[in-house]
């Protein structure tokens, strides 16, 4: 073995590589998620300012009707967002998968997935408008207009269209892993094609159905954009209310106490994930 | 069976382009409001080409993108191969770190950037909020993501390599340079393009982070969207669409002519 | 293969190059003065004119709540802005919290171009802190072909028999609570307690029925696009969009609106503050006042730029309403502490 190995040299190797990048992450991740925490235990001032007294005053402000019922609403959101999306995507996965042209199909899926977000949900604010196509089409049939915009269904919406991607992707990745010839033993067995599929293929993506489950709920209860867009007021998520901290009323001790809350919740659903899935399950994620 | 799967299918990619086309159609037609479709016209893109404002936003956006994805692709990098070739104290704290970005909402993240800068301009007398804020808060969670990308690439490869390199006499950097970078390289790639999609595509972290004149392309859609539904906005989209299946069709050609 | 490699490199790192250059300030000579201002509030040109007058750069932000213009400054921009038009009742605000600090009134020459009214208004007393940028009042706009039955009233808010049609809240706290302050028959000024409880109720009520929230200008422009009917706004925004559609209406409630001034600010930790005090005596000359007042539809208090605006703005009783219209309006005054009160309220309506 030549020179690779007396301690100072492997020391500064691994100063070299981990150093800059570690002392980034030190910096603007682990400082930033210290002050969140920091301030969630201090007072708002007079004018807006962080001060004393410490406590646990602003988690116990948490309780609240109010910011319980927006808390509710995410979660809402999050879960329908999520159901919403298993019954689009995982039978489009399923069809992608056994397509002959499947790069293609891909490609397409992920094509409106990759302009802007923000132009995402716009497009939908231009059709659900109370002059927008799909009141033009009710109209067509005599039917409306409605207002859909702003309304918790367009939130909903938008959501779905925007995370989407992420569910069928996770799924797709199992369908192309799965194993066929247990669904024909399946048959063998004299099993009817709904057992079949039961007992033989849904196991199996079960590791894609959980990713693409948390990659929608996540954002989707974390999300202020859409709700601001489409909801304009009406509809308050979590992310909502924190933005409203720091943007409008200047309550910043309580907004870190808000974001606190919304870490330890979506940290709480990694965990039961990491649970149902083994370690390997959040790599999966990434 | 296989034909409920098709009409499935159909319907989802219905779903999925009906919005995109609806905007494309509206950017070139001739009334402001509403959708009937009265007769064609370019007036919306002229607007815009004339507005020097946009094109200055465009450049805010591509700088950010490029400088934060250059930082943060050789941080991610390095961290990476660090991580996965050295034990050191602190190791574990560094990969969890690793995963806050990439799991917890942008809106936590930018409120907590927010902080910090706050505290730092108070404290330290920098930094202005200003495009260089901005640029800090993306590297910020592009590391993140470059790192895990490049490590997952890492560990796919063979160390007896490495080891190979070394038992030839190569030094340590001459292994990195000439045997795991290489190997290494279509990770860093990806790590990198991925990086680059992030930053362009992000509104919340720069919403929290922008001072003034730091507008990006994201934070002038997001306030002419506040002001309302106009045309002028539906021809930047239609352009921004058309600029992104672009670079999406070009890759999607390149890969499929190296398989 | 390499060469294809080296190839990218260069053009990548021509492109950053290129890029990093814009990260210089920009070496204006005259520096660069920072702008911030509510949306679609000033002309370009005026912005144009001035930078060929002093060669100069002006950077405009532009905000849509005053609210959060507010929380923006608190969190550290004020150190970014040079320059910052705000509502009246926010300009004592402003200076409690050491945003701002008294005008040096030596470097304005024009301030003797303004209405002798201005120059000790109830908002700044001796025109100590700011200097009045355009006036107007707050009312209620509709479009006419959308409403089934009179606007007159802020009824049409907060009374659900009276409802004519959907209607938006004004996303702005001061208005809208003292709406539904006035509507009650309190002052728009009130600490009351219980007073501010009743209008909290109402405005929840009324939340519920209504189509959201909307900032002035995003309001209007979305009762052009007929996703709402009605809507609180301020008196210049609805002559700026009816130019766009005649059937727009603009009317003051029977109860009474409220009367107010923007006010320019210089901002105590702000950059290049010689060019914001040139800036405020470049927008009192006559002419330039005029041109403010005419793009915004705006009333201007640079008595001197009265003459140089067209006829028919002169005249119109929405841009200056007749003496015993005005005698009804009511300003909103700065409330110290007690906007405590006021906070509370507004983040319980928003929350919910």
């Amino acid at each position: 073995m030549n020179e690779a190995s007396t301690p100072w040299q492997r020391a500064f190797r691994v100063l070299v590589t981990v150093g800059p990048g570690g002392l980034w992450l030190l910096l603007f991740v682990l400082l930033p998620t210290l002050l969140v925490l920091l301030a969630s235990f201090l007072t708002r001032g007079p004018y807006g300012e962080l001060t004393g007294p410490w406590g646990f005053h602003n988690y116990a402000k948490l309780l609240h009707p109010v910011y319980l019922e927006a808390f509710a609403q995410s979660l809402l959101v999050g879960v329908l967002a999520t159901l919403i999306s298993a019954l689009l995507g995982y039978p489009l996965a399923f069809y992608i998968a056994r397509h002959p042209q499947r790069d293609l199909l891909l490609f397409l899926l992920l094509l409106p997935f990759l302009t802007n977000f923000l132009i995402r949900v716009y497009a939908w604010l231009v059709l659900l408008q109370r002059e927008g196509l799909v009141n033009a089409l009710l109209g067509a049939f005599g039917l409306g207009p409605l207002i859909l915009y702003p309304s918790f269904f367009a939130v909903l919406l938008a959501t779905v269209y925007t995370f989407l991607p992420f569910f069928v992707l996770p799924v797709y990745a199992s369908v192309e892993r799965l194993d066929w010839q247990l669904l024909e033993a399946a048959y063998d067995l004299g099993a009817r094609p709904v057992k079949a599929f039961l007992h033989a293929v849904l196991p199996q993506t079960y590791p894609g159905l959980f990713a693409g489950s948390v990659l929608v709920f996540i954002p989707a209860m974390g999300t202020f954009v859409v709700a601001d867009l489409l909801g304009a007021g009406r509809v308050v998520l979590i992310g909502n209310l924190i933005q409203q901290q720091f943007g409008i009323t200047r309550d910043w001790a309580f907004g870190a106490a808000l974001s606190v809350f919304l870490m330890g919740f979506v940290l709480l659903s990694l965990y039961l994930y990491a649970r149902l899935q083994g370690e390997r399950g959040l790599k999966d994620l990434v | 069976m296989r034909r409920l799967l098709t009409l499935h299918a159909l319907l989802v990619y219905l779903f999925l382009y009906l919005p995109i086309l609806v905007i494309v159609a509206l950017s070139f037609n001739e009334s402001r409001r509403g959708v009937r479709f009265i007769g064609f016209t370019l007036d919306w893109y002229r607007s815009l080409f004339q507005d020097p404002r946009v094109l200055e936003y465009f450049l805010n956006t591509l700088l950010v993108a490029f400088v934060s994805t250059l930082v943060a692709t050789v941080l991610g990098t390095l961290l990476a191969v660090g991580l996965v070739r050295y034990r050191f104290p602190g190791k574990s704290l560094l990969r969890y770190l690793l995963y806050i970005p990439v799991v917890v909402p942008d809106v936590v993240m930018g409120v907590s950037l927010l902080l910090l800068f706050a505290l730092a301009r108070e404290v330290l007398g920098f930094p202005r909020l200003s495009l260089f804020t901005v640029i800090l808060g993306h590297i910020t969670f592009q590391v993140a993501f470059v790192t895990l990308v490049v490590r997952s690439r890492l560990l796919l490869l063979d160390p007896a390599l490495e080891e190979a390199a070394r038992d030839l006499g190569a030094r340590g950097w001459q292994t990195f340079w000439h045997v795991t970078l290489p190997l290494a390289w279509p990770g860093v790639a990806a790590g990198a393009l991925l990086a680059l999609t992030l930053s362009l595509d992000d509104f919340v972290v720069t919403f929290f982070t922008a001072g003034p004149g730091a507008t990006t392309l994201p934070l002038y859609i997001y306030s002419s969207v506040k002001l309302g539904v106009s045309p002028k906005v539906h021809a930047l989209s239609t352009l921004i669409i058309g600029l992104s299946a672009f670079f999406l069709a070009l890759g999607y050609a390149l890969t499929r002519r190296r398989v | 293969m390499k060469r294809w490699v080296i190839l990218v490199l260069v053009l990548v790192l021509v492109v950053v190059g290129f890029l990093l250059l814009r990260l210089k300030p920009a070496s204006q000579v005259g520096g660069t003065l920072y702008f911030l201002n509510w949306a679609e509030y000033i002309p370009k040109d005026l912005l144009k004119k001035f930078e060929a007058e002093t060669g100069a750069k002006v950077v405009l932000d532009t905000f849509e709540s005053p609210e959060a213009m507010l929380a923006k400054l608190k969190a550290g921009a004020d150190r970014e802005f040079s320059l910052v038009v705000a509502p009246d009742y926010y300009v004592l605000q402003m200076a409690r919290e050491g945003l701002i600090v008294p005008l040096e009134k030596g470097k304005l020459k024009n301030l003797a171009n303004l209405d002798p009214f201005f120059l000790d208004p109830p908002y700044d007393p001796g025109l100590q802190y700011s200097v009045p940028y355009l006036w107007g009042t707050t009312g209620l706009a509709y479009r006419e072909d959308l409403v089934k039955g009179p606007v007159d009233s802020f009824a049409v808010f907060f009374d659900p028999a009276r409802q004519v049609g959907p209607f938006l809240l004004l996303d702005e706290m001061r208005e809208t609570i003292g709406a539904a302050l006035k509507y009650l028959g309190y002052s728009v000024n009130t600490t009351d307690p219980k007073a501010l409880e009743k209008a909290k109720e109402l405005l929840l009520e009324a939340k519920r029925r209504s189509v959201g929230f909307a900032g002035g200008v995003e309001a209007l422009n979305r009762i052009l696009a007929g996703d709402a009917a009605l809507t609180l706004a301020y008196s210049g925004d609805v002559l700026q969009a009816r130019q766009e559609d005649e059937r727009l209406r603009y009317a003051l409630p029977k109860e009474g609106g409220t009367l107010w001034t923007d006010a320019l600010v210089v901002l105590k930790r702000g950059p290049s503050q010689d060019l914001a005090y040139r800036f405020i005596d470049f927008l009192l000359e006559p002419e330039n006042a005029a041109a403010l007042a005419g793009y915004t539809r705006y009333a201007t208090p640079v008595a001197k730029a009265l003459p140089l605006l067209p006829e028919e703005m002169r005249q119109d009783p929405t841009v200056f309403p007749p003496e015993e219209v005005r005698a009804k309006l009511e300003y909103l005054k700065d409330l110290g502490p007690d906007i405590a009160l006021y906070d509370q309220v507004w983040t319980e309506v928003k929350a919910r």
